[in-house]
């Protein structure tokens, strides 16, 4: 097995950017459904827009860290290559990291706003100037959220394009892989939700869980069934994909793939979450909230995102042509 | 307008002793730092005693005609000039690894010294003066043949003509230019 090249900090990378894509997806989704004017729920489009740009920046500094010479991170952003599914990466990272914060911004309260602006220094070169910046974009909430949409979803898709866009691993070399990060992006970032919404205190609004569930349930049955097919034509393809994938089958990463990814990380959460959710199933009343498995279901989503992007970091680097 | 030259390598790889000649010669040629390397030689020993077999394929970058890691790289330091040499135009390379996963062949090391990516230039320095590449012209059992393939003269298209050859992983349709006589 060759060294891989590749190593933690993109694994944490490729995992935190598509947690930020998720949330803000969902806190978009959220500020886009609206009656009468309003968003339908408002608490889960304001922690989605104050948590968003953080797992994104951080998982840029990391990436820039990683680089053998990251100061000249710069030149990624003056040299534009269609053909490097990296260059395209850096772009839309830029534009939704840029988005995100802006987005965070209308979120703050006019309290929240003037609390931040206070903590500048007096002696800062050009404070009135950064003082002028306080301003209301509530009314641009809408707006922020539609013109993030493409940009979540394409730091969601892009990191598994990334991997899926190099021939020489088979075990990457497949657009499932681009559609397998996104659902699971975006159900990470339902369940970072469901988690924070959890830890705030007060009393809970089933109609949000409700849907954070139902959204959440959804994309754990859309990423399952996208990891079938991704086994089943591995399986009926060319050797070197049938070789690429004995590494989760039978191979070094067999039980992280099946016992962390797809036992804990995907069909025990989607256990949880069903069971929760069956009373609305039957029709007999509505979900349960046991804090206790709500948060550990949410938590084993975000863990499971974690491992997936973990064993094909590390065994798409192990595959290979012979 | 003269026809751009397009430069490629033929191996036999049966004159092929392991001496690693090459290797040092491309190690002292291109001041390439302890503990990686430039080239290889890939070792396959087969059989049981008495009846043992051993073979040595030297390799290193293939120079494609269509390189993966060219495709891939963000910045464009990865580069394919008009002869078909693949370089890495060191300042322009961020060290970010992209290319070194993309090359079917693992061909490209991350060089500590310099903090970026570091692979066979098929000397290219050198063959801009006329002159052979190092591991070419060091190769005491004459098993690497330099030349232009668009030249009908050359040696390598000699051998070309004559004699049956294959290219390495040809699957993945990165068109390499090594080629191993059989």
């Amino acid at each position: 097995m060759r060294e891989p090249v590749w190593e933690f900090l993109i694994v944490n990378y490729l995992f935190l950017g598509g947690l930020s894509a998720g949330i803000f997806f969902v806190s978009a989704f959220c500020t886009w459904l609206q009656t009468d004017g309003k968003p339908v729920y408002p608490r889960i489009a304001r922690t989605g827009a104050l948590l968003a740009p953080w797992p994104v920046a951080l998982g840029s500094f990391l990436l820039i860290f990683d680089l053998g010479k990251w100061w000249r991170f710069w030149k990624l952003f003056v040299i534009f290559r269609w053909e490097s599914p990296m260059s395209i990466g850096s772009w839309l990272l830029l534009v939704f990291t840029g988005i995100t914060l802006v987005n965070l911004f209308a979120w703050l309260t006019e309290d929240e706003r003037n609390a931040l602006f206070a903590r500048i220094p007096a002696r800062t070169p050009g404070r009135a100037r950064i003082l002028a910046l306080n301003r209301d974009l509530g009314s641009w909430k809408r707006r922020l959220a539609m013109l993030g949409f493409p940009f979540a979803i394409g730091v969601g898709i892009y990191t598994g394009v990334l991997l899926g866009a190099v021939q020489a691993r088979p075990f990457w070399n497949t657009n499932l892989v681009a559609q397998l990060f996104l659902f699971s992006a975006l159900s990470t970032g339902t369940a970072a939700l469901i988690l924070a919404r959890m830890v705030e205190k007060g009393p809970r609004d089933l109609a949000e869980f409700r849907f954070l569930y139902t959204l959440d349930i959804c994309l754990i049955l859309l990423e399952f069934f996208i990891v079938l097919p991704y086994l089943i034509h591995g399986q009926l393809s060319v050797l070197a994909v049938r070789e690429a994938l004995s590494l989760v089958l039978g191979g070094p990463f067999t039980f992280i793939f099946w016992g962390l990814f797809l036992g804990a990380g995907l069909l025990l959460p989607l256990a949880i979450e069903l069971w929760e959710f069956k009373p609305v199933l039957m029709g007999s009343g509505t979900l349960h909230i046991t804090r206790g498995l709500a948060m550990t279901a949410a938590g084993l989503v975000i863990f499971g995102g974690y491992v997936l992007r973990y064993v094909f970091v590390f065994a798409g680097q192990a595959s290979g042509f012979r | 307008m003269a026809n751009p030259k397009r430069y490629a390598m033929v191996l036999d790889s049966r004159k092929c002793i392991d001496c690693k000649a090459c290797v040092v010669a491309c190690k002292a040629e291109n001041d390439v730092p302890p503990g990686v390397f430039r080239n290889r030689i890939n070792a396959e020993h087969g059989g049981a005693f008495p009846r043992l077999r051993a073979s040595f394929d030297p390799e290193q970058c293939h120079h494609c005609d269509n390189p993966s890691c060219v495709r891939v790289c963000p910045t464009g330091a990865s580069f394919q000039r008009e002869d078909g040499i693949v370089q890495v135009r060191e300042a322009d390379c961020i060290g970010c690894k992209y290319c070194m996963i993309a090359c079917p062949y693992d061909a490209r090391f991350f060089n500590e010294e310099t903090r970026v990516v570091d692979k066979c230039t098929f000397c290219a320095h050198r063959v801009d003066r006329g002159e052979l590449p190092a591991c070419v012209e060091t190769c005491p059992s004459k098993v690497r043949t330099f030349g232009d393939l668009t030249d009908p003269r050359s040696a390598l298209h000699a051998l070309l003509e004559s004699r049956r050859y294959r290219v390495l992983k040809p699957q993945t349709g990165n068109g390499p230019q090594l080629y191993y006589l059989l």
